[in-house]
């Protein structure tokens, strides 16, 4: 008893053949299967087919465990591209709260490969759309970032659109920015928090 | 004095409410999420414990439902009143905050006053539930 | 022509709240307005190793970086980085006093209890593990114990395998520990005893890397201390999926004292014991 050291690497797991290159189709098929722990190892080992990603996304709402599932969005975020930005989109939709919030932070990781969608993401109906829209601004760098969001901060009907607006506003600090702020702050006057919200954002954008 | 915890991903929100609350004389502590805040409650529930969670829907990694069901799950520590606060106003969330086990539910942007007034009220602090009849600026 | 007074940034108000708040949501840790002189100095300093001009320029490049070299400087910067015997020792306290017995509680006969220390860094911490088992956990001649562990830098890897530390990273030890577990050299190093280095399973792991981790199974408790906080967002999750798959189900991972799982994900239960806050992997479903 006491302190034993692993001879012949009897506690390590033996890499078995199936570990490597396995079949795409055979992986997708394996996130089917009822252990836990296949899932998750096939859905871990689906990185290595990132033609496979729709097909990833799609088994997303179907798959239970919150386990598996959080690796399915990490396999997603390590392979990125345009398969995965489309494929989670809808999701933004979700009534599910862990798949709606998984999408977000995998796509809030893929800031360039959003891009290309953000004019039509402002004008999503859904205010949850927008604000993670907003959101997504703060960690994009793109030439039309100022300009989107003082478009929110200008049209917006939403109040807490508008909030997430300005919040973005007071960390990207654009002078540029400043007219937008008054305006937002204008159009809801009489909300003492878009007030705070302007206030702060004013001081954070003059005071850098 | 009474112990606030004000869970938000969104740094402005958690500002705005600690300013409003914590001018009505209550100390506050922030967590940016759900799993966030059950740490807090974990390190602090021995001599610290919070009197009232304002408690925000939409956060990353666990959202509020999901901390209050985890909350009123603990055996160890004391419970407290639950303040949701979320942009959702359909009535399905104010059943879905009371089903996990929350006390009231606020809609977003919440006025000063509204938010102080509930605030005292969940906390049992008479003081400013009158002061805040009387009316709260942010 | 500028002089050097003139070269040296402003860290503003406005800058320092801007700041603040960018580093909670990444890092968790909070600076409270004290902090003030020692946040702005480590800012400046970043601001001209990066050749930036001023604070919004740095914060800029801070931001969009895609692979997050720069905020690892700036974490190591502003958090302290020093390895020595028993640092955190509330953990070790946890480990003898809670953990240990709630996994051998569930120990099957023949099963061996395994621990495994990532990164081994130059072996303090895997070797405070073994003497805190050896002199401070009362049953540890009822079970058999693996430590493993791991480090990416190979060095690093053998400097621990030697064993010889300096005056001040023994300094934590309790007088007895240290003549019972140690040699003085004629240099003032001092020498870790054979067999506690013989007791320690050592190899090299890049924590994101999923071919190096997988082997690793059964693990019953993983120290992780102060290496995930220098991680990006990505490669994080991936770490702490990993230390999920690593573990048997009710298994523990402790992080540095400044790190939480709240930045990461949220497959690990939290567990408060009296010494020490720690995460859990479910004892049910997962395997």
């Amino acid at each position: 008893m006491g302190l034993k050291k692993t001879s012949d690497n009897v506690g390590l797991r033996k890499i078995a053949a199936r570990d490597y290159g396995r079949d795409g189709h055979g992986l997708l098929e394996q996130l089917q299967d009822p252990d836990v722990s296949t899932r998750r190892w096939a859905a871990r080992d689906l990185v290595q087919h990132p033609n496979l990603m729709r097909e990833l996304c799609e088994r997303l709402p179907q798959e239970p465990e919150l386990s598996v599932r959080e690796v399915m969005f990490t396999t997603l975020s390590q392979v990125g591209g345009a398969a995965v930005v489309s494929g989670l989109l809808p999701l933004l939709r979700s009534e599910d709260a862990n798949l709606r919030n998984g999408a977000i932070e995998t796509l809030s990781g893929l800031p360039d490969e959003v891009a290309g969608s953000i004019d039509g993401l402002l004008k999503d109906s859904d205010v949850d759309v927008r604000i993670f829209t907003l959101n997504l601004l703060g960690d994009l760098r793109h030439p039309r970032v100022v300009e989107w969001l003082g478009q929110a901060l200008r049209l917006d009907a939403h109040v807490n659109v508008v909030a997430a607006a300005l919040e973005v506003a007071a960390e990207v600090g654009s002078d540029a920015l400043l007219p937008a702020v008054k305006s937002a702050r204008a159009r809801f006057a009489s909300d003492p928090f878009i007030g705070f919200a302007a206030d702060l954002a004013e001081q954070r954008i003059q005071g850098s | 004095m009474s112990r606030i915890l004000v869970v938000d991903d969104a740094a402005t929100v958690r500002m705005y409410h600690r300013k409003i609350l914590g001018d009505a004389g209550w100390h506050i502590e922030e967590a940016i999420n759900g799993l966030e805040a059950l740490e807090k409650v974990h390190a602090l529930s021995a001599d610290q414990p919070f009197d009232l969670f304002v408690v925000d829907i939409n956060m990353p990694k666990m959202d509020g439902y999901s901390f209050v069901r985890e909350l009123r799950k603990l055996q160890d520590v004391p419970q407290a009143p639950v303040m949701m606060v979320s942009t959702e106003a359909q009535v399905q969330d104010a059943t879905a905050a009371q089903d996990a086990g929350a006390n009231c539910y606020l809609i977003k942007p919440a006025k000063p006053q509204e938010l102080v007034l509930t605030a005292a009220l969940l906390l049992g602090d008479g003081d400013a539930a009158l002061k805040a009849a009387e009316g709260v600026s942010a | 022509m500028k002089t050097a007074a003139l070269d040296t940034p402003v860290i503003t108000d406005a800058d320092f709240q801007k700041f603040r708040e960018f580093f909670y949501r990444k890092t968790g840790i909070q600076f409270d307005d004290g902090k003030r002189y020692f946040v702005d100095k480590r800012l400046i300093e970043r601001i001209e190793a990066t050749g930036s001009d001023n604070f919004r320029q740095y914060f800029v490049g801070l931001r969009f970086e895609t692979k997050g070299e720069e905020l690892q400087a700036l974490v190591n910067a502003m958090t302290v980085n020093e390895t020595y015997f028993f640092r955190e020792q509330y953990q070790f306290e946890c480990l003898v006093n809670s953990m240990m017995d709630e996994v051998a509680s569930r120990r099957k006969a023949g099963q061996r209890i395994r621990i495994w220390s990532i990164p081994s860094s130059t072996g303090e911490e895997p070797y405070s593990i073994a003497i805190y088992l050896l002199e401070r956990w009362p049953r540890i001649n009822d079970y058999d114990v693996e430590i493993l562990s791991s480090d990416i830098d190979t060095q690093v890897l053998q400097s621990a395998q030697r064993g010889l530390y300096t005056p001040r990273s023994i300094a934590n030890l309790p007088k007895p520990y240290l003549n019972k577990y140690f040699k003085e050299q004629k240099d003032g190093q001092w020498l870790i005893s054979r067999d506690l280095v013989d007791a320690v399973e050592f190899s090299r792991v890049n924590l994101s890397d999923v071919n190096d981790t997988r082997k690793f199974r059964d693990i019953d408790v993983i120290f992780c201390r102060n290496l995930l906080i220098y991680f990006d967002d990505l490669s994080r999750r991936m770490a702490a999926e990993a230390m999920f798959d690593a573990l048997r189900p009710g298994g523990f991972v402790c992080l540095g004292h400044s790190e939480s799982m709240s930045r990461i994900s949220s497959l690990f239960t939290v567990r408060r014991f009296p010494d020490a806050m720690v995460y859990q992997k479910p004892l049910e479903g997962g395997a």
